[in-house]
């Protein structure tokens, strides 16, 4: 378990979400130290993924504040009145924070090693020769050395995953956000994901993971968050909200998610 | 069937019928290298963010889809020099069936880039990929390798198409086929010959289209040795 070293990565304030009349986040306010590994839970529905696509700017929130390590993101306000920063901008910020998917959302026409060197390459201009050191460096972390060369579809969910995990960290990102990354996978897959997952909070990765694997939540979170109906209903360390949880609904909803 | 058929007729024209055909594989070939290009910029220009240039391209292609080609073609030919713009026969059919195929094919594209899923758009954003970068990158080499063989069957299609053509004295092989039986009056033989001469070049070209299906169906996987 990671303890922060107090400087805030990431920095949620008031965000609103909306999707048509679905009011899907009301208002959170949530920050990430760097170096903690905070995890996100709560029933579906409960606007966790869309907090983490608001931190990413893949979902545009109607108001509320996205600070990247210190830095306002994505837009400026003034006065109530937001106004977007460029694309280029916007892109800048993205390639600084990794994020992984639930469905893992590899590049299916590029190779293992292509998905993990195409953004260093293309975005960063790294030259590939040092790309690919480096991607090879990640694959071997990952246990994935010897399918390098395999496609996207050769793979099993649980080396896709994995792959998609070392293309996040290909960027060198400053944060890693994980959206349920071990949903789509069948049962038995889901260890050597988390295992990966439990070495990057071990090397001191400043992390925000929905999640339903409340061990996973129990034994790596420095922190964790339990949302439901777009709101942060309790935040405390993992002893607290497992062990003696304040709220009702936390008690009700860690009940029947233990209770399987 | 010998009476109608004249092998001396055939073997007679078989030069000036090449000739035409010679015509009309470059009209083909042309005419696909310039529209796979513009019908991709009018298929970005369509899915853009500006809503002018969106109205502009479904303009363009409402009004070619609903005339007919060969309407196309005389417009091109007779009516644009009484506008001041004056082509000669090749390059009238070039443009007219450019701009015809650049319509249907930006459809195509369109289908195709639509068919790559949200997810896609998502990680190459999320890796801080500029929109044109996850286009050129991510999206377009999955898009191309789902439409390409709808686009061999549309090129089969146009490579008939510039039959119609002949109507601007285009020189190809109908045109070709028309004047040497003018002259000579041996409409089967040598209509017969053009027949053989179009089934010839489409008949592979679709086997290699269906080739291309089954190829881009088996997904992406490494080679084997």
């Amino acid at each position: 378990m990671t303890m922060g070293t107090g400087r805030p990565m990431i920095e949620v304030e008031d965000l609103h979400k909306h999707f048509g009349k679905l009011h899907v986040l009301r208002g959170i306010d949530l920050s990430v130290a760097t170096g903690e590994v905070v995890c996100v839970i709560g029933p579906s529905g409960s606007g966790k993924s869309t907090l983490l696509r608001c931190i990413n700017h893949l979902e545009s929130p109607e108001s509320g504040r996205v600070r990247i390590d210190g830095r306002l993101a994505y837009r400026d306000e003034d006065g109530g009145v937001f106004k977007a920063h460029s694309n280029r901008a916007i892109a800048a910020v993205r390639a600084q924070v990794g994020m992984v998917f639930q469905h893992f959302n590899l590049f299916p026409h590029l190779t293992v090693m292509g998905n993990l060197i195409e953004a260093p390459i293309h975005v960063l201009r790294q030259p590939r020769a040092a790309a690919r050191q480096s991607a090879m460096e990640l694959l071997v972390m990952v246990g994935l050395a010897d399918k390098a060369d395999s496609y996207p579809e050769e793979l099993s969910g649980g080396q896709q995953q994995r792959a998609a995990i070392a293309r996040a960290l290909a960027m060198d990102p400053k944060a890693m956000l994980f959206d349920e990354v071990t949903s789509a996978l069948d049962p038995e897959l889901v260890a050597e994901v988390l295992a990966v997952m439990r070495r990057l909070a071990s090397q001191g990765m400043t992390m925000l993971v929905v999640t339903h694997e409340m061990s996973f939540a129990r034994q790596v979170a420095s922190r964790v968050v339990f949302m439901d109906h777009g709101r942060i209903v309790e935040e405390a360390s993992p002893e607290q909200i497992f062990g003696a949880p304040r709220e009702p609904r936390t008690r009700d909803f860690l009940r029947t998610v233990l209770e399987r | 069937m010998f009476e109608l058929f004249n092998p001396q007729v055939a073997v007679a024209n078989i030069g000036p019928l090449l000739g035409g055909l010679l015509i009309t594989v470059e009209l083909t070939f042309v005419v696909i290298a310039l529209s796979l290009i513009f019908a991709l910029f009018v298929a970005l220009a369509g899915m853009s963010r500006i809503t002018p240039l969106r109205w502009v391209v479904k303009c363009y292609v409402e009004v070619i889809r609903g005339t007919p080609l060969l309407l196309q073609l005389i417009y091109v030919y007779y009516v644009l020099p009484s506008l001041g713009v004056r082509l000669d026969p090749f390059s009238a059919g070039v443009l007219a069936l450019t701009l015809n195929y650049s319509a249907y094919i930006s459809e195509v594209y369109r289908g195709g880039i639509q068919a790559i899923s949200r997810g896609q758009h998502d990680a190459a954003a999320a890796l801080g990929m500029t929109n044109a970068l996850a286009m050129r990158r991510i999206i377009l080499p999955q898009a191309i390798r789902i439409v390409l063989p709808t686009l061999g069957n549309y090129f089969i299609s146009l490579f008939k198409d510039t039959a119609l053509a002949s109507a601007v004295s285009i020189q190809e092989l109908v045109y070709t086929a028309q004047v040497r039986a003018a002259l000579s009056y041996q409409y089967f033989t040598l209509y017969t010959v053009v027949a053989v001469m179009y089934f010839a070049v489409s008949f592979p070209a679709a086997r290699l289209v269906g080739y291309l299906e089954r190829v881009t169906r088996a997904g992406y996987r490494r080679r084997r040795p």
